[in-house]
This record gives C-alpha cells, structure tokens and sequence, in this order.
C-alpha cells in the first residue's frame, strides 16, 4: 500500500471525524444539562447548511462565506432559544408526568416537521454552495479545500466552545447545571434560563457542522439523518456526557470509516462505524469515557 | 418585627395529596427558630416550599412583607433568603473557588463585594480555604459539607434556612457545623433550623416548632421544650 495514499486517507478521517464530533458534543451538551436526547439536532444542521447556502448565494457573495458561519450559527442559537421557550420548557414546570418521554416526542415531532418545512420552502432538490477554497496541501498531502476548511472552522468553533465553558460566568451556569441542579438553584441561579442557553448554543454547534459541510454534503431536506446517526454513533462510543468522549471518538470514527474505505472498500463506509459501535457496546457498554450510573 | 412570616400554608408534590396542612410560622428578625419532627412530619418539605422549589397552594408566606407566591428559587434568593438543603451541595467536577462564585451569582458584576464575600467565607472556614483550588470531589465528606454551606453563605443571607445539618456527618464536624451556625446568628443573621437531632435543635434554638403529620403539633420557647424534652421523645417515640 501506497504511504502517501494511506496517510492522505488518514488526514480525511481525522478531519470528517472532528466534524462529527461538533455534532456529538451538541447533542451530549443538551443532554448533559437538561437531561433530554434532542432528536432533531439532524434538522438544526440541516437549518445551518440551508441558512449558510441562501447567505452565500444571495447575499454575501462566494467570498464572504466565513461571514455566512458565525450569521447562520447565531441564528439558529436565537431559533432554539425560542423553541426550547415554547416547546420544552414545560417539559421543567408543573406536572409533567415522564418528562424524558415528553422531550422524545416532541424533538421527533420536530424532526419531522423542520424537514417537510424545508421541502415546502426550497422543494425537494440538492444545492450546492459555492466551493470555499481550492484545493490545497498539508505538507506534501493535497487535501480539499473545503475539508480543510470545515476542519480549522471546527476548530476555531471548539476553541471558542471551551473559552465560553471554561471562562465565563455562563460557562460556570452551565457547568453547575450539569452537576447539580439543586445545588445551581440554591446558588440563585435560574436554571431554566441555563436551559435555553444550553439548547441555543447545542443546536448552533449542529447549524456550524451544516455550514461548514455545505459545500461537501450539499444541502437538502435530509442531509441532516446522516450526521445526526454519526453523532449518536459517537455518543455511544465516547459515553453520553461526555464532552472529551465525544472528541475522542468523534475522531476513532472518522478514522475507522476511512481506513475501511482504503483498506476494505468504500462501500460499507457507514458498516465499520456501527462495527465499532458494537464492538465497544460488546466489551464496554458505557462508552470510553461513560460512567456507570446507579439505578435505584 | 417578623422576618418570615407562614400563614396556614398547605401544598404538596401532586394535585389533591397534600403534605403540609394549614401550617402557621414567624421567624422574627435576628432569631433562631427550630423546626423539629418524626420522619416524614413535613419538615424539609416546609423549607423547599419558603425557597420556591414548591409552590404553595394555599394560605400565604410574606419575606419583609412580601408575598413570595410564584417566585422562583433564583427570585427568593435575590431577597436575601439561602437555602442549605440536606446532604452534600456543591459541583463536584469545579475547583472549592468555582463553587464559592456561584455561590456569588446573584451579585457577580459587583467585583468588591465578591472579594470581600470570598475573603469572609475563606476566614469563617479555614478548612476549605486551603483547599481553594482543588476539585470538590476529592474532598473530604464533612469539606465537602462545609463547602455547601460556605457556598450559601458567601451572599450574606438574612434568612438562613438549614435542613438537617448533622445528617451523616462525624461527630466532630457536627459540632463545628452548630458551632458555625451558633457564630452566624451572633452575627445578625435570622436562623430557621429544620433538625432530627432534638437535643442539638432545643440547644441552639430560641424559639421552636414541633411538625407532626403536616401540621404545627406544638411551639414554645426552647425553655418550655427542655422541660417537656422527655414527654416529647415518649411521644414521638410511640407515635401518639
């Protein structure tokens, strides 16, 4: 086997994998703090990648993408703000019987929806956003351009993503509410706000990965099914809650689909994941990074 | 002048079952009042519903006056009241210095409070002041209590509510925890104990309240307590 070929396939999967895991780190960030699977992170991607694609055809221009991802991501932060306001808050207040159950069928619902609305607004065909850079060279390896791209903008964006967290007075808000959400309350915190801001900056990350990977996967009512199974692939590899887990494996999956794709062949790419999938499920249930939990 | 005033409150955790039953309390100004009571009497669910993790559905609480139906924890902490729940209460993946800023939250753009906040807790519990930059996890179980109570303490409550503060903790750091407690109310801060411990409630409290099945079965002056002390446990004990 060719090493040029070989280190070229491992440097595609290691960028196809970090973008994965922007994905995942969405869904085990709102799970983390509200405790619920928000299944419709596919259509918040999906929203991203239709967003970035009517800004850099129709208003900014091909050359101000990289403008186009930080508008997109801040509009989806402010959609889900409002849509976990009017559809899962409730799910926190008053007498919800099986909250868990209530976040399940309306994120569904959702996903549903948000996907017939696309259909309904932009009909059922495939765009595609102009490329945003011309292929270029990690060394002596050629990458494209627009992976390379998708690759330094996830980057800048978990860079921030850990700044915020880490840093900032709603980083600790949100930490809190991870750990212990009396403890967050008694503190004066109000956690339901903490909430929103969750679900805002959950789904902004999924709208980022449909931005930055509009020129590759193109743009259509479902091009958000694919990343939303390889996040939860990632989330059951990395352990749910995890947000290092999610990175780690976000990572071992890319690279695990495109050394099966070179040294196999491409065309069971989705069938080394779930592999992978099963594989950890058989000799470590919780995931690498999981902790088990006790169940009274 | 009465600081928390509970009037013939009612409210439980599901529609038609009701825990406590027209319960009537004041907690004047600068006192240490104690709640004391059999298992399941009501106690802790009387300090969740005062900090607003219960709305009431009946009867009224008044903080200075004020009605604080509807409001929410974050809202009554504003007020002035802190809550030291049951158990352990901190973050256990931040450093002793995280916990104590969201302790702070309420008053975070005020840089010079905040200091002085830190500065005060650090003093009060030297135990933990060493400990500043370690995670909460690996501390100790009686820092790990001293931490959730310093965390509530760094917004100078008036109103202090404590739900059980000796729950499993060594002898030895339950008498440092009264003695905290004892300190606090010297201090100027209005105390409402909810204990198990009877002797330990009777001890510090000036005035107390008996719970039984959801409604205030007896309250007097810690003086009148201690002299009863023996027909109350008989009482309690036999659960008539």
């Amino acid at each position: 086997m060719d090493s040029l070929l070989l280190s070229q396939y491992l440097i595609a999967g290691l960028v196809i994998g970090i973008i994965y895991a922007l994905m995942a780190i969405g869904i085990t960030f709102i799970y983390s703090i509200m405790k619920m699977i928000n299944w419709s992170m596919g259509e918040f991607y999906m929203m991203g990648s239709y967003l970035q694609y009517f800004l850099v055809v129709y208003i900014l221009g091909p050359h101000l993408w990289f403008v186009g991802i930080p508008i997109s991501m801040a509009v989806i932060f402010f959609v889900g703000l409002y849509i976990q306001r009017f559809l899962l808050k409730p799910m926190f207040v008053g007498e919800m019987e099986r909250k868990d159950e209530y976040a399940t069928v309306i994120t569904i619902a959702m996903m549903v929806f948000f996907r017939n609305l696309a259909v309904v607004l932009a009909g059922p065909n495939q765009f595609a956003p102009p490329d945003y850079a011309s292929p270029t060279y990690i060394g002596p390896l050629p990458v494209s351009g627009n992976r390379f791209v998708a690759l330094v903008g996830t980057l800048l964006i978990l860079g921030l993503f850990y700044l915020v967290v880490r840093n900032t007075w709603v980083g600790r808000a949100l930490r809190g509410s991870a750990q212990n959400r009396v403890g967050i309350q008694t503190a004066g915190v109000n956690v339901l706000r903490v909430d929103q801001i969750a679900f805002g900056i959950g789904v902004s990350l999924a709208a980022a990965a449909g931005a930055l990977l509009a020129p590759i996967f193109l743009v259509w009512p479902e091009n958000g099914a694919v990343a939303t199974m390889k996040g939860f692939e990632i989330i059951v590899i990395g352990g749910l809650g995890s947000i290092p887990g999610s990175l780690v494996a976000g990572l071992l999956l890319g690279l695990v689909e495109s050394m099966g794709s070179v040294l196999i062949s491409p065309s069971f790419k989705d069938v080394y994941g779930f592999g992978l999938v099963l594989f950890l499920l058989a000799i470590r249930p919780t995931g690498l990074f999981g902790e088990r939990q006790r169940v009274a | 002048m009465s600081l928390l005033s509970i009037q013939d409150i009612s409210c439980g955790y599901f529609e038609g079952i009701d825990i406590l039953h027209d319960v009537s309390m004041d907690v004047g100004e600068g006192s240490f009042t104690g709640i004391i009571g059999p298992n399941g009497a009501g106690k802790s669910t009387l300090l969740k519903t005062i900090f607003g993790f219960l709305t009431y559905r009946d009867g009224e609480i008044l903080f200075i006056d004020e009605k604080i139906r509807d409001l929410s924890p974050f809202q009554i902490k504003k007020l002035g009241i802190s809550y030291i729940p049951q158990g352990i209460n901190n973050f256990p993946h931040m450093t002793v210095r995280e916990n104590l800023l969201l302790g702070a939250w309420t008053f975070k753009g005020d840089k010079d409070r905040m200091r002085r906040g830190l500065e005060r807790v650090y003093d009060i519990f030297p135990v933990i002041s060493s400990k500043r930059n370690h995670k909460a996890e690996f501390l100790s179980g009686g820092e790990a209590k001293i931490l959730s109570i310093a965390k509530e303490m760094i917004s100078s409550p008036r109103l202090l509510l404590v739900d059980e503060p000796s729950a499993g903790l060594a002898p030895k750091i339950v008498s440092y925890v009264y003695e905290f407690l004892r300190r606090s109310h010297e201090g100027g801060t209005t105390i409402l104990l909810v204990d198990q411990n009877i002797n330990q409630a009777i001890e510090n409290s000036e005035y107390l309240y008996m719970l039984e099945m959801g409604s205030v079965s007896l309250e007097g002056s810690s003086q009148m307590f201690k002299e009863k002390l023996k027909e109350i446990i008989r009482d309690s004990l036999i659960g008539a």
